[in-house]
């Protein structure tokens, strides 16, 4: 019982965090066709802002969150306007200049803060015990403040003209251009929404994982596993893909012999099986042949 | 002179699509642009509408071809050649693109949302959407349905009464009838009908020739990228070479 419980509070707070990520990942993807590989390096340079603004300058936490937010949505906008947008055009230099990005955030993290495993402190602290097992209110925060942010981003890109603008740019651009959509800030505008959702992520998730300049990478597999899972673009097959994945990865871990060990593996398996069997995933996406 | 279009050539990489090609629409015409598959009435369109540009500037950045406008475009008195493709409309002049291209996986009522983009004011969206409903009654049944789900002359309708959305003075239509069986094309033709009777200046390109020269006022034959004759429907059908050659009838 005790386990069950275990498993199921592990699933829907990993679920929920890759959710976040993998959607903000889609998005981009889904809106300009960039695979942004330094997408969880963002979420862990955000995580790194948080350190500091509340373990070295001592502020609140809740500061913290606000900083990283701001300051990593700036990165990814700078990054954007700097190294992508250039090169918008050209699908593989801009997948080579992301995972290039990533390095950079990685080494430049590595150089200020060394390797060392860090931690930030949580935003409240205790814990309820729910059937025997202790539930810390970290985790139920985190579980629904994921909620909340997927909850808005689902009304922003449904119920604003900046959404619509967004779902349309990812169907058809130039269509999207016709009616006086201009695609080229709907791209940037985006990839300021998709790295503040790993920003945003990286914010809630910080108190409950620990920092090292590599914690981008885990994150990195799952994310894709889920994306390849759900289908490349497809924002509702992120969001289930996330909390399958999530389950899994939850089940291998606490049923499986040494199955900590084993949590990478689980998502490469899956994204290897997706890719044998449906390679469009849940929700594939055909492309317009325009793209 | 609504549309006037002056020495416009196009070049992809080293194909010549449009050579030095002049033509004009004045305001309340219905005007067609006929001729043979790869005579440029698309890419003419899409220069017209920008989307050329639009194009040029993207491939700049990429591998691709090299792509060249040169000549001049002018709109309402206004120079549009050099504005950039998401600029034009807003100064009344739409493309309602080849193949309809509706956002397949957005419900009826966002594809129409899209086409009023720009406008800010809320009486004239809602203003502007009862009277494509009033056009298109099989739009106003099913506003939340997916578009993709759409039958193709749905589609089109749809297609046409986004465009319709932004409230144009200049309507440029892309083979509204392809793909479309006989019933739904007569529909399709008796609804551009209805549109140009609204007010609506409209350009359109269709294979459909026997048709189409029954509605318009003018037509422009174009053939290489050049327009190789113009006239009324029973002028071009007089003309026996023209009617075999490019005509095919």
């Amino acid at each position: 019982m005790n386990l069950l419980i275990d498993i199921i509070i592990s699933g829907l707070i990993s679920g929920s965090v890759f959710a976040l990520l993998a959607i903000g990942f889609s998005l981009i993807f889904g809106v300009a066709r960039i695979v942004n590989i330094a997408h969880t390096a963002f979420y862990m340079v955000a995580a790194y802002c948080i350190y500091v603004v509340t373990q070295r300058m001592g502020f609140h936490p809740l500061w913290g969150m606000v900083a990283a937010i701001v300051l990593v949505t700036l990165l990814g906008i700078i990054s954007y306007k700097l190294f992508i947008n250039p090169i918008r055009e050209h699908h593989g230099a801009v997948l080579i200049a992301t995972i290039a990005l990533a390095m950079a955030f990685q080494e430049v993290m590595g150089i200020i803060f060394t390797g060392s495993y860090l931690s930030v402190p949580k935003l409240i602290k205790g814990y309820h015990v729910i059937l025997g097992v202790k539930v810390f209110y970290q985790q139920l925060l985190t579980f629904g403040a994921a909620l909340l942010i997927l909850a808005g981003l689902w009304a922003l890109l449904m119920r604003t003209k900046l959404g619509l603008a967004v779902r349309s740019t990812a169907q058809d651009r130039e269509v999207a251009n016709l009616m006086g959509i201009n695609e080229a800030r709907v791209a940037m505008a985006t990839m300021g929404l998709s790295v503040g959702l790993a920003a945003l992520t990286g914010a809630i998730v910080v108190p409950l994982t620990v920092l090292e300049p590599h914690m981008w990478m885990h994150p990195l597999v799952m994310m894709m596993a889920v994306v390849v899972l759900g289908g490349l673009g497809s924002l509702k097959g992120s969001f289930l893909g996330a909390y399958i994945l999530g389950f899994a990865e939850a089940l291998v871990v606490f049923l499986a012999p040494m199955g900590a060990f084993l949590k990478g593996s689980v998502a490469l398996s899956i994204m290897i099986l997706v890719l044998l069997i449906r390679p469009e995933g849940l929700f594939g996406v055909s492309f317009e042949e325009e793209r | 002179m609504l549309l006037e279009v002056a020495n416009l050539s196009v070049w992809y990489d080293k194909a010549m699509l449009i050579n030095h090609l002049s033509m004009g629409i004045d305001t309340g015409e219905l005007v067609s642009l006929v001729g043979p598959n790869g005579a440029g009435k698309s890419t003419l369109l899409r220069a017209i509408t920008g989307l050329v540009a639009w194009e040029r500037e993207i491939t700049r950045r990429s591998t691709h071809g090299e792509i060249k406008l040169e000549g001049t475009v002018t709109f309402d008195g206004e120079r549009i050649d050099q504005v950039p493709a998401h600029e034009i409309v807003k100064r009344g002049l739409i493309l309602c693109p080849e193949r309809r291209r509706p956002f397949r996986e957005m419900s009826v009522l966002d594809n129409l949302m899209a086409g009023s983009y720009l406008l800010k004011d809320r009486d004239q969206v809602r203003d502007n959407l009862n009277k494509v409903y009033q056009l298109f009654p099989v739009l106003q049944d099913r506003p939340n349905q997916i578009s993709g789900t759409l039958s193709g002359g749905e589609q089109q309708m749809l297609a046409i009464g986004r465009a319709l959305m932004s409230k144009p003075k200049l309507l440029c239509i892309d083979e509204p009838s392809t793909g479309l069986a006989p019933l739904l094309r007569a529909e399709v033709f008796q609804k551009i009908s209805g549109i140009h009777e609204l007010g609506i200046t409209v350009l359109l390109i269709e294979q459909e020739v026997s048709t189409v020269f029954k509605m318009t006022s003018r037509n422009y034959v174009l053939s290489s990228g050049k327009i190789i004759a113009e006239g009324t429907g029973d002028q071009l059908l007089q003309d026996e070479v023209l009617r075999k050659t490019y005509l095919g009838l």
